[in-house]
């Protein structure tokens, strides 16, 4: 499987896969580690600030997956309207926790074309989301959020996220994924979590006739950069800070 | 008649920290417009000029509105809204 970006989400869902022994886990990242994801990311260290966070989560994932008989291996790249379709169709199953809408709308748009399954994870401050796609299925990510928002959003460098809230959504975007892998498909339902309430709640997801990526006369049939522009900055950021 | 809101994470500064409130309306929009009243700043969080915001989703129990009767969903005394809105980090 993939995993697009090492973040607050990425390295839960790293440490739990690789113990889980999923055959390969491919990780995509380009990032240093920065010693504001030390509260979160929870396979680097304080020695590891200024290291590539491949570098520092590879050390810290070898023993458990050398253990488990996890293939981990690297891609030092960002998730990019170039590689997607190309980085969906090499694996079983894409998780994403990347930090912008546009890569989370590039890779819900990649692996729907490659008929990969996809989970998607979110957190910011006290709040997270998780939930599982299935190949080429329906509902999808642009079901419930359409396009990528233009103009400044929030993202864990202005707004913050609370450590324990991405560690728990990242656990549970590994146990998504686990569940796609054995067969038990992906339910139509994002969990969120309220962890200022310590609320877990399945929300319903309907699929949308009018879908442009998986509605009944799809308008999304290629990789566009064009349709992520909004977003750009995004993109030519870290998708995992 | 009042329902009441469910407000998520990123829009309690509005709320002055509330994860719930009350509002009165008969429709999703005139909940939406009391909301704006008590709470200056919601309407533009929830609404743009087509209608709800793309990267928002607003819920009746467990049905997304958009597949009721969007803004013209009708509400009862006791119902539950949530609004849901799409978030990016980690």
């Amino acid at each position: 499987m993939l995993l697009v970006g090492l973040g607050g989400l990425g390295c839960p869902a790293a440490l739990a896969l690789a113990r889980a022994g999923v055959g390969t886990l491919r990780m995509i990242d380009d990032d240093v580690v920065d010693e504001a994801n030390l509260h979160r990311q929870i396979l680097y260290g304080p020695e590891d600030v200024g290291r590539d966070k491949l570098d520092a989560a590879g050390h810290a994932l070898g023993p458990v997956a050398r253990a488990s008989g996890t293939r981990v291996e690297f891609v030092r790249s960002r998730f990019l309207p170039d590689n997607a379709r190309e980085l969906a169709r090499g694996v079983d199953l894409v998780i994403e926790g990347a930090d912008n809408f546009a890569t989370k709308f590039l890779a819900a748009d990649a692996c729907h074309l490659e008929h990969r399954p996809v989970v998607h994870g979110a957190g910011l401050r006290w709040v997270g989301t998780a939930w599982s796609v299935a190949p080429g299925g329906r509902p999808c990510y642009r079901c419930l959020f359409e396009d990528v928002p233009s103009g400044p959003q929030l993202n864990c460098d202005g707004a913050g996220v609370m450590g324990p809230v991405v560690g728990i959504v990242g656990a549970l975007m590994a146990e998504l994924a686990l569940r796609a892998l054995s067969g038990r498909g992906a339910r139509p339902e994002l969990w969120t979590l309220d962890g200022k309430t310590d609320t877990l709640r399945e929300v319903p997801v309907a699929a949308r006739a009018s879908c442009p990526l998986c509605g009944t006369a799809p308008s999304i049939l290629d990789i566009d950069e064009a349709r992520y522009l909004s977003d750009r900055s995004a993109l030519a950021e870290s998708a995992s800070s | 008649m009042a329902v009441t809101v469910r407000i998520p994470t990123p829009l309690r500064t509005l709320t002055k920290g509330e994860e719930q409130v009350s509002a009165e309306g008969t429709t999703v929009r005139a909940v939406i417009e009391h909301l704006e009243q008590k709470h200056p700043g919601m309407r533009d969080r929830l609404l743009d000029e087509k209608g709800i915001r793309r990267f928002v989703n607003v819920y009746l129990g467990d049905e997304d509105v958009r597949f009721l009767e969007g803004l013209d969903t009708a509400l009862k005394a006791g119902d539950e809204l949530s609004i849901i809105p799409a978030i990016a980090g980690g």
